[in-house]
């Protein structure tokens, strides 16, 4: 790490919010990892340069399903600079793996390169050369012919069928469907977004060397000891054994927590060629290579009297899911616990469908949930005649409807009085149509977005170095979010050390060892973890002060001392007064170590590997007592061109209960990312599919829209959350995925408003308002 | 990309006769070809570099039209001041175009030989047919996924879609292509698919384009360029106009326009029947609208693409009462 | 292999290299020259990421042959701080916290820097538009638009 060798030269003090230093918890200090990103000196995982390095390609599979009936590699291993071409016959085997809630898989090898097609885009052979140029170039002449099948294309194939039942997501309170049938009021529609992709501006890619029967594999990863367990049990070495390393990540919102094929893929070559191997996905190889958000369908039916007040919701969804492996994208996570009603039912089924399978993507279950309740209630609003603010706030819940807790804290209703305010939304014309700027048919919607908090166990390490620095080390992760920084605050706060004086080292794992940095758990759990490790360093660092001889407190016979800014001194300022690093030389110390972890005291060592390699020790937020969810609501002003049918997004104000804020600098910029992905999937985000090949066509930066500098307005949020002591040990809640949710149905819920036409399927594109 | 040998062309001459071998393609900007060799669609076994040539750059302008070398760049050409108040939809049609990288890449030359973005001519590995790539060997466009393909100049052999901006302008005020002595029309220079979409361009082995000239006219003097696309830039259009106008002394009656439509045909594509549907006319709403849906006489849809029947008379219309309000 | 030899200047640096034919300037600059600071986001121009200045022109250099940058000038973000000394669009990229993954961030600096030095004055939509080619996930639009005009702001002032 040198993310601290290039000085800031701004102040540390000022721009906080709080009154709090930029340096401290909830102060605004800008990212430690800054300067190394900003000057290029960032290394991410695949810029290692490594001696030796080959370069391998991966060949796709051209059919949606169907067999493999052979594969000619013969002009391929011909062509110049090749190494190895690696088909299902000649790569080594490997052993199947654990998934990520840890369960055990029956023994049986695993083949990352597939035989059985079950969509288009699998990976079925690999090139290695010396060149990454000679890979691709032989890739190409990598001769695959196929028994094709047919293919179920996607939810509206025919041979798709009702899917599958899940039960487990069954929700049900009172008698909904009577009370549908009685209620003065009914609507009902259904609502469907597509396929659509994190599109990290990094592909997924990584180097791995083999060094006898250890794995090092530099590869941009959200949960780097899950990844290693996934490893270790591929190519059955210990854990131990493998070591991954991911110091900057550019990028996952989802899809680089777990280890994939095209990872399997590059082990087994480098342990095949016995040379360090680099895989980089091209950017169309990143649609298929691993799962974006599914493919929804709801169907939300509400119920309620003329005042608006819900009676009754029922709720059915269905996602898409792969042939062989199992995707479920909650759909009633949201549905359930918005609104107050008396009877609910929610229902879901997935969808066999020949696709990669899909995976997590920003707020998954959330997001989708979101757009079906929030459009629904949006379309209820205008069928009795209530302002859409008016009537979520009619139908507000006082506690989890479905958990029946109360909230640990909710402060929804402070983010619409505060976003409505900012916004201005008191001035606005009730009637569609009503508001215009010329061509420009104007629009203001709003809708609400929740995102529960998940919790976990975590660990770090805190040293105190023989010249007063600090470190903190973790196998956690940053890839964006703003983790080394908030650690450095957390340790700076808790040790009495400036900000500065603190390296936060992430992203091996050969660190103190962390869980998945996914479904926004990530910041709560580590300031955690490092706050109890550094209080720990610190209790030694103030005990060595008091009991040593040696020191030069030891004649005051106190019984605490205060550390503040580097330097230990007495509570009330008398007596001496000396540097960390002065103390640890008086007592002949080069270093004070401490680990933290927030592990129930009784843990066994089983228990840890446990809680850092899978997800199956995550307590569920609506543990003991309380519900626990981050809140957010969202207004948004949208032009619509009468005659074009083109949508902009032209005024944005958010307001979002996350609890506390550990840096509201970099909240902020999590917050805004999430409204500007939620603006792309409202308005451009969709894979398109070729129904005859069951593949998606738009798989490149140029055809799969995602929003630029141009599309974005300007964005303001407003932070409503006050500390939340059961979401996590420092008061803050969810952050990354929250402002996501919400966005897509206040975008539709403002075109509504805009033109009097509903559109209840996602993207909003122009032809459907032309 | 497959292998290939890179050349440096010392002058004009020898660059002809070394892209006239076979297999030796012309590098004037790389933003298409590099791309499509890389999608595995272009397959050199020579690449003939001329970006450095010298004098092939220069832009002049008077009152009888422009000379724009073919290795202007479209970014240079775009903030060209002459060009900007001489010819605005050139300049606007330019600056709408791709990125300000793409733009600051892309010669002037090297545009008018950019491809389509047809996903399937685009995919060799996944669609072997495309009679663009290989003639006669069927196109995978007809029956897929058609959103962006033209409904205008198709063929049973052939729906992609001309995905450029500048040329759209450039047809709309006769400009003119020099392939060394050789002139022809922007208009001819491009060529409907028919039975040969493999054949896009009038340019032969050995033809080199050195300039392109566009002639002065009050319709280009008071001319736009709009483009309307689901994001509001980088994108290529969904439909998008040309239009230029010249009014009478009353300042009300159409004495000149001008209009080609981007974005929804197989080349670009001059509408004559909107020009002469308004010449002599006076400039009013309801008569520019009635006269703009012309500009899709004879157009046929593949489903998906049908909304730019619809959307591009609007386009039209649009431009030509935009270009009215400033009279 | 032999290569094709080609000399630049590369952030004031004259630079030797060789090349194959079919190498892209952007993998020159990362793999063989260890400048990783271009970063490939696409590969074929639709995103901005290896955004870089050659002869004073802003480019994709994803799309560019690194045998094409003979006698040519390249300017990369590893060019823009003068030792400790950041450049003041970097110092207002770090302030505005107008970068989160990093992957983007050093083609927005780059472009950022290309859009000043033409415009030094320029608007916010200007900016949201010049700025267009420069794709962001994360996403930080709104805040790079911050940082830029502040930038603008303090070096008019310089």
């Amino acid at each position: 790490m040198t993310v601290h060798n290039i000085r800031v030269g701004e102040s540390k003090r000022g721009d906080a919010s709080d009154g709090t230093l930029a340096e401290a918890v909830g102060g605004r200090l800008s990212r430690v990892d800054g300067p190394a990103k900003i000057t290029g000196a960032a290394k991410y995982a695949v810029e290692q340069q490594l001696e030796g390095l080959a370069y391998a390609v991966l060949v796709e599979s051209t059919i949606a399903s169907g067999k493999v009936r052979a594969i000619d590699t013969a002009s391929a291993e011909a062509s110049p600079g090749v190494l190895r071409v690696l088909t299902p016959d000649t790569i080594i085997s490997l052993r199947t793996a654990s998934d990520w809630l840890g369960t055990t898989p029956p023994d049986k090898p695993y083949c990352p390169l597939a035989r059985d097609i079950t969509f288009s885009g699998q990976h079925v052979a690999a090139v290695v050369a010396e060149t990454f140029e000679q890979a691709v170039a032989a890739a190409a002449l990598v001769n695959v012919s196929y028994d094709e099948t047919p293919s179920i294309v996607d939810l509206s194939d025919g041979k798709a069928g009702d899917g599958i039942a899940i039960d487990a997501m069954t929700k049900e309170w009172g008698d909904a469907p009577a009370a549908f049938a009685a209620a003065p009021v009914r609507i009902c529609a259904a609502y469907n977004t597509p396929r659509e992709y994190q599109a990290p501006m990094e592909p997924h890619g990584l180097i791995a060397r083999w060094e006898g029967d250890r794995l090092t594999v530099w590869e941009p990863s959200q949960w780097l000891d899950g990844m290693a367990r996934t490893y270790a049990e591929w190519f059955e070495v210990p854990f131990e054994n493998v070591r991954l390393v991911s110091p900057y990540i550019g990028g996952g919102f989802g899809s680089k927590a777990l280890a994939l094929s095209h990872g399997a893929v590059a082990a087994s070559a480098a342990k095949m060629i016995g040379r360090p191997v680099k895989l980089v996905m091209t950017r169309p190889q990143t649609f298929t290579g691993y799962g974006g958000r599914a493919a929804t369908r709801q169907t939300v039916t509400i119920g309620a009297d003329r005042d608006g007040v819900i009676q009754s919701i029922v709720h059915r969804g269905v996602n898409e899911t792969s042939i062989d492996g199992m995707w479920v994208e909650p759909l009633g996570s949201v549905t359930s616990i918005m609104y107050a009603t008396p009877n609910f039912s929610s229902k879901q089924n997935v969808v066999r469908v020949n696709s990669v399978v899909p995976g997590a993507m920003r707020a998954p279950g959330e997001n989708p949930s979101a757009f079906g309740i929030e459009s629904a209630i949006d379309e209820l609003a205008y069928e009795v005649g209530i302002d859409p603010l008016e009537i979520r706030l009619r139908n507000y819940a006082e506690q989890d409807p479905h958990a029946k807790k109360a909230w640990s804290t909710r402060q929804l209703r402070e983010a619409f009085a505060a976003g409505a305010e900012r916004f201005g939304w008191s001035r606005r014309s009730p009637k569609p149509r009503s508001m215009r700027d010329g061509n420009q048919l104007i629009g203001w919607g709003v809708a609400a977005g929740t995102y529960p908090v998940r919790r976990a166990y975590g660990e770090a390490v805190v040293r105190i170095l023989a010249d007063g620095s600090v470190e903190v080390e973790s196998s956690s992760i940053d890839m964006g979010q703003g983790t080394y920084t908030i650690l450095a605050q957390t340790a700076a706060e808790t040790l009495g050390v400036p900000a500065d004086d603190v390296v936060v080292k992430l992203g091996d794992s050969r660190f103190a060892r962390a869980g998945v940095s996914g479904g926004s758990r990530l910041a709560g759990v580590m300031t955690g973890a490092v706050h109890k490790a550094a209080t720990s360093a610190l209790d030694q660092l103030v005990g060595l002060a008091i009991s040593d001889p040696r020191s030069p407190f030891h004649a005051l016979q106190a019984n605490t001392l205060v550390v503040a800014n580097g330097r230990i001194g007495s509570p009330r300022g008398d007596g001496p007064d000396v540097s960390i690093a002065e103390l640890l030389k008086s007592v002949g110390r080069d270093r004070i170590e401490a680990t933290g972890d927030t592990m129930p005291a009784n843990s066994t060592a089983e228990d840890r590997y446990k809680n850092y390699t899978t997800i199956a020790m995550a307590l569920p937020h609506t543990e003991g007592d309380y519900s626990r969810y981050s809140w957010c609501a969202h207004f948004i002003e949208v032009r619509v061109d009468e005659d074009f049918g083109t949508v902009r997004v032209s005024r944005v104000v958010s307001a979002l209960d996350s609890g506390r804020l550990y840096n509201p600098k970099l909240a902020e910029s999590q917050w805004k990312g999430g409204i500007i992905m939620g603006i792309g999937q409202a308005l451009l985000e969709e894979g398109i599919m070729d129904r005859r090949h069951g593949r998606i066509v738009n798989n490149n930066l140029a055809d799969y829209l995602v929003p630029t500098n141009a599309d974005i307005p300007d964005i303001e949020v407003i932070s409503v959350g006050i500390p939340d002591p059961h979401s996590s040990a420092l008061g803050g809640k969810g952050v990354g995925e929250l402002g996501i949710v919400g966005v897509a149905p206040a975008i539709a819920n403002a075109v509504f408003h805009a033109t009097g036409k509903r559109v209840r399927d996602l993207p909003i594109t122009l032809e459907k308002l032309i | 990309m497959r292998d290939f040998s890179y050349l440096r062309a010392t002058s004009t001459d020898a660059a002809r006769q070394a892209a006239a071998l076979p297999g030796a393609m012309l590098l004037a900007g790389g933003t298409t070809l590099i791309d499509l060799a890389k999608c595995g669609v272009a397959e050199p076994d020579t690449l003939v570099d001329i970006t450095h040539l010298k004098g092939l750059d220069r832009i002049a302008v008077d009152e009888r039209g422009a000379t724009i070398g073919a290795l202007a760049r479209m970014g240079h050409v775009a903030d060209h001041a002459d060009i900007k108040s001489r010819f605005p939809a050139i300049s606007e049609a330019l600056w709408q175009a791709a990125s300000a990288q793409i733009r600051n890449m892309a010669t002037i030359g090297g545009n008018l030989m950019q491809r389509t973005r047809c996903p399937y001519f685009r995919d060799p590995a996944n669609f072997a047919a495309c009679n663009k790539r290989v003639s006669g060997s069927g196109c995978s466009a007809i029956g897929g996924v058609t959103r962006g393909h033209a409904v205008l100049g198709t063929s049973e052999a052939c729906i992609a879609m001309y995905p450029g901006d500048l040329a759209t302008a450039l047809v709309a005020f006769d400009a003119t292509v020099h392939l060394g002595e050789r002139k022809l029309l922007v208009d001819d220079f491009f060529l409907l698919p028919g039975t040969t979409p493999d054949r896009e361009h009038a340019i032969e082995p050995g033809e080199m384009i050195t300039a392109i000239a566009i002639p002065g006219s009050a319709a280009a003097r008071r001319s736009t360029y709009l483009k309307i696309r689901d994001r509001q830039s980088y994108e290529f259009a969904a439909a998008s106009a040309a239009v230029g106008i010249e009014f009478e002394a009353d300042g009300r009656t159409i004495r000149d326009l001008r209009v080609a439509l981007g974005g929804v045909a197989t080349k670009p594509w001059r509408v004559r029947a909107v020009e002469d549907a308004l010449k002599g006319k006076v400039l009013e709403p309801e008569t520019v609208r009635a006269a703009s849906l012309l500009a899709v006489e004879g157009a046929v849809d593949h489903g998906a693409n049908h909304y730019k029947i619809e959307l591009a008379p609007r386009v039209v219309a649009r431009a030509i009462l935009k270009l009215g309000e400033t009279a | 292999m032999a290569g094709i030899a080609v000399s630049t200047t590369i952030n004031g640096d004259i630079t030797e290299y060789l090349c194959q034919p079919d190498e892209t300037l952007l993998d020159v600059l990362r793999d063989r020259l260890g400048l990783t600071g271009a970063k490939e986001g696409c590969g074929t121009g639709d995103c901005g990421a290896c955004s870089i200045i050659l002869d004073n022109r802003l480019v994709c250099s994803c799309l560019v042959l690194g045998a094409e940058a003979e006698g040519r000038r390249i300017e990369t973000v590893e060019g823009m701080a003068h030792g400790d000394q950041l450049h003041t669009l970097q110092q207002k990229f770090l302030e505005h916290a107008a970068l989160q993954c990093g992957i983007c961030t050093p083609g927005f600096l780059i472009a950022a820097k290309d859009l000043l030095a033409k415009n030094p004055d320029p608007s916010e939509e200007e900016i949201r538009f010049g700025l267009a080619g420069n794709l962001c996930r994360c996403t930080g639009y709104d805040k790079i638009v911050r940082a830029v005009q502040d930038a603008a702001i303090v070096m008019k002032g310089a």
